[in-house]
């Protein structure tokens, strides 16, 4: 049930995802909708990275607490499956 | 090859994008409500730092370039709006009814607090 609870509460603050918002966007005003809906939608891109990452794990044979190679092979996958958002201006100094 | 450390230097460079304030982003802005949400999803009731630091960096850079590309949209027709989102999510079904029934939710709401409003106004009004 605890795990189920936490599932339900948790959530993004609306404040920190607002100021993330507005400095990424530089002069844009975020409205409360806005906020809510980016709030929503990460959450459930954290819900498929988590799930994949125990795919992974088990794939692999292992246990415990997911471990950021898990998290790392699982971002690629989703990057795979076209679920990660491509950058239309290339990264410089990656 | 992607590590926290590295995504973490990129995001508190911000100059690399052209219409970014080159604010730094302090560590850990997400990190309590993280651990809340991967426990939630499947993982351990203690998550390790270091994963909760890597899906910090990860979402981050998500929700960054998701609202750029929002914005590349929205510029057309002026305004960055909700719709811009919403568009950008139209491919995936789960998200985009999520969305649907956030708003929803949050526009039941908002009516809700009006009528509460009203009524607290009418009422005053009689006692007067």
């Amino acid at each position: 049930m605890n795990r189920y609870e936490s599932f339900r509460r948790s959530g993004f603050q609306k404040a920190t995802m607002k100021r993330l918002l507005t400095s990424v966007t530089g002069s844009q005003k975020i409205s409360m909708p806005m906020t809510i809906v980016m709030s929503g939608i990460a959450k459930m891109f954290v819900g498929e990275l988590i799930e994949t990452a125990r795919i992974v794990m088990a794939e692999r044979n292992e246990s415990g607490p997911i471990r950021p190679c898990h998290i790392r092979e699982a971002y690629r996958r989703l990057k795979l499956e076209g679920k990660v958002p491509k950058r239309t201006v290339p990264r410089l100094f990656r | 090859m992607n590590t926290a450390s590295g995504a973490l230097a990129k995001a508190k460079a911000g100059a690399s994008q052209p219409s970014e304030n080159t604010t730094k982003r302090k560590r850990g802005i997400f990190q309590k409500e993280l651990q809340h949400m991967m426990y939630g999803f499947g993982d351990d009731p203690n998550p390790l730092p270091e994963t909760v630091a890597l899906v910090e960096d990860i979402v981050v850079e998500y929700v960054t370039d998701f609202a750029h590309k929002a914005q590349e949209i929205g510029s057309k027709r002026g305004k960055l709006s909700v719709e811009d989102f919403l568009y950008l999510v139209r491919k995936d079904p789960p998200k985009l009814n999520r969305c649907k029934e956030l708003l929803s939710m949050q526009e039941e709401l908002k009516q809700a607090r009006k009528a509460f409003d009203v009524d607290e106004e009418k009422l005053a009004a009689s006692l007067d």
